[in-house]
């Protein structure tokens, strides 16, 4: 059961399902070590409710919702 | 060049990584500020000594995530390791900066830079804060399975200089590759078409790096090296990207997918326990406050307060004294020049005050850089601009616009320097552009004159607070759809660079650093903004002085009959002549013809004059409305005289002769002008200096013609209810 990045809230550990790499921003994303299998946490959410930030590998990014929405998660239970 | 070439050594790395750290460690104040030719990006070169007394040539590549060659930077970076940059052939070694903690991360950047086949060499910096983070990396196994020299630095404290000097010299020598990943057959078949097309058959110089670039990125930024036509080289890299798509690997995603394959087996066991420290990070508890839906935002305000305070009155001082010091030598220099007249003029008006008109920029400057500083090394900068993205993000900027605009209210010039933070070039070229439109503090004279001599006596103070505060957002409306605007008609409307940004580790932010930058920043001010607003100065003082014909002086001297003239006379006199010799200068006589264009915004001639006379630097109007009022030239934005002059003026030609020059929708009208013209030589200099001229003098034309518009629908709308 997979849901988009930007439908989930804070809770939780989450895990990369799919990335739609011809969005500019998710490539990018990607060279940075974001790829299928990838655990992330979501740890922020910007005053208006976007920007958010997503932390993986031990570094924090913040992206865009719209950005977000390219990226498929499931729920994780932190063993991998 | 016939001497011996030095060796030149590059140093990438990502961004945060405290690349700038080791820079400044292993040059120190040796180092060279300039720009790539033709491009904005920033060109850091040093001299390092390493341990025998040799001298190499460090560059300073910009910090980038990859070398996929979208932005700027990355072009720079690829170009630069490449060896396309004019005159200048590849460096010998490239130093990797590694943070430790994003090991992974960034040895993809190292592994894409080696394809370029240059020697690697290393340095896995912030050692300190890893180990004490309970990760501790075996420096000489990676080393072993990564090819080339992994030395340990610690930049904060200058500790790993001596190691990388040393690891430097024997690279130069040996010249050490750093491991490669072994492509899949369906990846080195694509390759090797791409060779076979364009470097056999069509004699491009690629490198191994720069077809891959061709192939795994999408609009690769090298396709506008090659040579030969579009219509030749676009089919060749669609059809092989196709390929390796029916082969199966996602042309985007590839090269991060093998890359990350291929070396995370490598560091899995090196990097082990690193999961093992699942505690949160002093950042991600500093995080809990400073990105909190409210105390965040609390904070921010207050340190932005702080900011904005600094630059818009902490600098005031400095910028009076200044001031004070030019005025001092100018008087001094004036009454050392007293039997030429001329020649005084030419040096206390034109050269002094030519010299003082950007000089009494540089507190302002040198203050905000600071700041920015302090900002950026600390790691605030980057939450700034998270919680300020989506108030600028539906206009095409993005959160790192704030600052710079912020800074604008203060002053645009310092405003204009600091979108230097702001990566996307296309955001930062609309940020640079409606920067002038924001309300500096050049402005106020003429809102408090105005509102002075025409809104507060009729409506009151609340009024006249009320209108001071909408002269100051005027601007800042407008930038918005003009923003909106821009971000639609540039580079086609295409979508910017994404707005994907890293939240560093929290940093105490090195004082010295702080120093360079300002230094830096400074210096690059006077000598390049400097120079133009310094002749732009010369050549007004040279229009509102000449022709300055003598018959003149003596009309108005025949005036008075007696020849016992009081002091009192003697004062008026002169402030005749002067009102008469700026009427007869070339500007005076420029602004009487081309008063016509001003009338439909309600202006006179000697209102048209005083608004050309103020190109350069628009706090003059004051003193040019004194010196055209013949009230003299010292007059202030609180001179009763200048006021009950300008309320008592009257049309001497026209449609409406014997009426007042001066009411509320002329008094409006001219704020409205003020606010939206670009009136400031030292903003257009530093416009050319960060764009070009080509966007200087367009903003000019742009912002003098809105300016126009507003002015003139202020007025007629306004004299519908007089």
């Amino acid at each position: 059961m997979s849901t988009r990045l930007d439908t989930i809230t804070k809770d939780g550990l989450f895990r990369i399902t799919h990335l739609k790499s011809d969005n500019s921003c998710i490539a990018r994303l990607m060279k940075m070590g974001l790829l299928p299998g990838q655990e992330i946490r979501l740890v922020h959410e910007a005053p208006l409710g976007d920007p958010i930030a997503i932390e993986f590998n031990g570094c924090h990014m913040s992206l865009r919702l719209s950005d977000a929405a390219h990226i498929e998660v499931e729920k994780s239970d932190g063993r991998h | 060049m016939a001497d011996i070439e030095r060796t030149r050594v590059a140093l990438i790395g990502n961004p945060n990584t405290g690349k700038t750290s080791i820079f400044n460690m292993l040059t120190g104040m040796r180092q060279h500020v300039g720009n790539y030719s033709g491009v904005t990006v920033e060109k850091k070169t040093g001299i390092w000594k390493l341990l025998q007394g040799k001298e190499v040539e460090l560059i300073d590549l910009p910090g980038t995530y990859s070398l996929s060659a979208n932005s700027l930077d990355e072009r720079v970076t690829v170009d630069v390791l490449a060896g396309h940059t004019t005159g200048e052939n590849s460096p010998d070694l490239i130093i990797v900066v590694v943070d430790v903690e994003n090991l992974r991360r960034n040895l993809f950047l190292a592994s894409q830079a080696s394809e370029l086949d240059v020697p690697m060499v290393i340095a896995l910096n912030c050692w300190d804060v890893a180990e004490k983070k309970g990760l501790q990396i075996d420096s000489k196994l990676l080393e072993q399975r990564l090819g080339v020299p992994v030395i340990p630095t610690i930049a904060r404290h200058k500790r790993g200089t001596k190691e990388l000097a040393k690891a430097v010299e024997y690279a130069i020598k040996a010249r050490p590759m750093l491991i490669r990943p072994q492509w899949p057959e369906a990846i080195k078949k694509a390759l090797d078409c791409l060779r076979r097309e364009l470097v056999e058959q069509r004699g491009q110089s690629l490198r191994a790096g720069e077809l891959q670039r061709l192939l795994f990125d999408r609009d690769s930024a090298v396709c506008e090296r090659l040579t030969c036509p579009a219509a030749a080289y676009k089919p060749i890299i669609k059809a092989t990207r196709n390929q390796i798509y029916r082969d199966g690997y996602q042309p985007d995603a590839a090269e991060a997918m093998l890359r990350f394959r291929f070396f995370n087996p490598l560091l899995n066991d090196i990097l082990e326990r690193q999961t093992v420290t699942k505690k949160r990070s002093k950042s991600e508890s500093i995080d809990q406050l400073l990105l909190h839906k409210v105390w965040g935002l609390v904070v921010f305000v207050g340190i932005m307060y702080v900011v904005f305070q600094s630059v818009y009155s902490w600098a005031e001082p400095i910028m009076n004294l200044t001031e004070g010091v030019v005025g001092n030598f100018g008087e001094w220099a004036g009454r050392f020049l007293e039997g030429t007249p001329k020649f005084q003029s030419l040096v206390v008006d034109g050269i002094v005050g030519g010299v003082g008109s950007f000089l009494v920029f540089l507190p302002q400057i040198l203050v905000l850089f600071f700041f920015i500083s302090i900002l950026e090394e600390s790691g605030y900068m980057a939450r700034a601009a998270f919680l300020m993205d989506k108030l600028f993000s539906w206009c095409g900027l993005n959160g790192k616009s704030f600052v710079p605009l912020l800074s604008s209210f203060a002053c645009a010039i310092p405003g204009i320097m600091a979108t230097r933070t702001i990566s996307d070039k296309k955001v930062r070229t609309i940020t640079i552009l409606v920067a002038p439109l924001m309300s500096c503090s050049a402005r106020l004279p003429v809102y408090i004159l105005l509102i002075g001599a025409f809104v507060e006596p009729l409506y009151g103070p609340a009024a006249a607070g009320i209108a001071l505060f909408a002269m100051h957002f005027v601007g800042a409306l407008l930038a918005a759809p003009i923003a909106f605007f821009l971000n639609k008609i540039l580079n086609n409307g295409e979508a910017t660079e994404p707005f994907v940004m890293e939240l560093p580790h929290y940093k105490i932010p090195h004082l010295k650093h702080s120093f360079l930058r300002m230094y830096q920043s400074g210096k690059e001010f006077v000598l390049r903004a400097g120079t133009v607003i310094f002749a732009m100065s010369i050549a007004i003082w040279a229009l509102l002085y000449f022709p300055r014909e003598a018959e003149i002086e003596q009309a108005i001297y025949s005036n008075y009959q007696d020849h016992a003239l009081t002091e009192e006379q003697q004062t008026e006199i002169d402030h005749m002549t002067n009102a008469a010799y700026l009427e007869r200068s070339y500007l005076g006589r420029f602004g009487k013809a081309v008063q016509p264009i001003f009338a439909p915004a309600g202006y006179d001639w000697k209102i048209t004059v005083g608004v050309l006379a103020s190109f350069p630097a628009r706090e003059i109007i004051v003193s040019t409305l004194g010196i055209v009022y013949s009230l003299g030239d010292d007059v202030d934005k609180e001179s009763d005289d200048l006021r009950t002059t300008l309320s008592h003026t009257k049309w001497e030609s026209g449609p409406r002769t014997g009426q007042n020059v001066f009411n509320l929708p002329v008094a409006l009208s001219i704020m409205v002008f003020f606010a939206l013209c670009m009136q400031c030589g030292a903003t257009l200099a530093v416009i050319a200096k960060e764009l070009n001229w080509g966007w200087a003098i367009a903003s000019f034309v742009a912002m003098t013609t809105i300016a126009w518009i507003a002015a003139v629908m202020v007025y007629q709308t306004g004299m519908l209810f007089v």
